[in-house]
């Protein structure tokens, strides 16, 4: 679980610098868990499209 | 070692205010191993600055450098053509590198990205605990190895006081008594007779501040 964690420090960090948190989610699944993967890509794809394009500049976004 | 904690991001930003050219600067041991301002934690905080000025549309350049120690000048060497370039130098170090990197260059603005806490011992990963208030005046080999003066709240030299329940301290029950851990200790090793000693008042006149310490070796004739 210290990965769940990593995550979750990494969500409070994005979020101080102003990333929206909900663009970082850690799931868990077995390597050959399809389809619970499917699911986890849809849920991040709609989170994604509700929260609309990252308003980081290019710079950034380069790195 | 000595054991540290990054400041809250805000504070950080808002002393950068006013700034474009940023280097933060790590250090590589203490703060390193308490994972609040080494390489990793660096590259963490520069990042996530590039983030924060890139969302406000703030044109800065924010890079990145860490030295081995901060409190030896000596390890300043490989950073101090760079230092140069930029406005602000912001130290992942503890107060003393800060205050080093500020001495050997005092035209520049350092600021501190860390709150120095304390000097303790790693007790699991990612937990530390504070053993040592550097007194000047160590009594460890009369109590066993247990710093009264720093795991007491009350620092009592002589103990335990009337506050000692069931091995617990008054002031926070959640607590060991420092003072019934110490007689334990002494109890293992066979050296109970030591609890009776009665340790004078400290000195503090040998632990004002500033300290000074110059080894043996190194004092003049």
């Amino acid at each position: 679980m210290r990965a769940k964690k990593q995550v979750n420090y990494a969500r409070k960090l994005l979020e101080e610098a102003g990333v929206e948190p909900e663009r970082l989610r850690m799931f868990n699944m077995g390597a050959s868990d399809a389809i619970l993967f499917k699911k986890a890509a849809d849920e991040m794809d709609k989170v994604a499209s509700e929260l609309g394009p990252n308003r980081i500049g290019k710079k950034e976004a380069a790195n | 070692m000595i054991v540290a904690e990054k400041k809250p991001f805000e504070e950080i930003k808002g002393m950068l205010e006013g700034y474009s050219n940023i280097l933060v600067l790590g250090c590589g041991t203490c703060v390193s191993v308490c994972m609040a301002g080494g390489e990793k934690e660096v590259e963490l905080l520069a990042s996530q600055l590039r983030l924060a000025f890139a969302k406000e549309e703030k044109n800065a350049q924010v890079d990145e450098a860490t030295i081995l120690r901060q409190c030896d000048r000596e390890y300043f060497d490989e950073v101090k053509d760079r230092i140069d370039q930029y406005d602000v130098v912001i130290s992942t170090a503890c107060g003393a590198g800060v205050q080093l990197a500020s001495e050997l260059y005092e035209t520049k603005v350092v600021f501190p990205a860390l709150n120095t806490t304390f000097i303790g011992i790693a007790q699991g990963e990612g937990i530390w605990d504070e053993r040592c208030q550097a007194c000047a005046q160590c009594v460890l080999g009369d109590t066993g190895g247990i710093c009264p003066v720093t795991i007491c709240p009350k620092g009592l030299l002589n103990g335990p006081c009337g506050g000692t329940n069931d091995g617990k301290c008054e002031v926070d029950k959640n607590k060991d008594c420092a003072w019934t851990l110490i007689y334990r200790r002494l109890e293992k090793q066979g050296r109970l007779e030591n609890i009776k000693k009665i340790h004078d008042p400290r000195n503090y006149q040998v632990s004002t501040t500033p300290g000074r310490k110059v080894h043996e070796a190194y004092k003049e004739e």
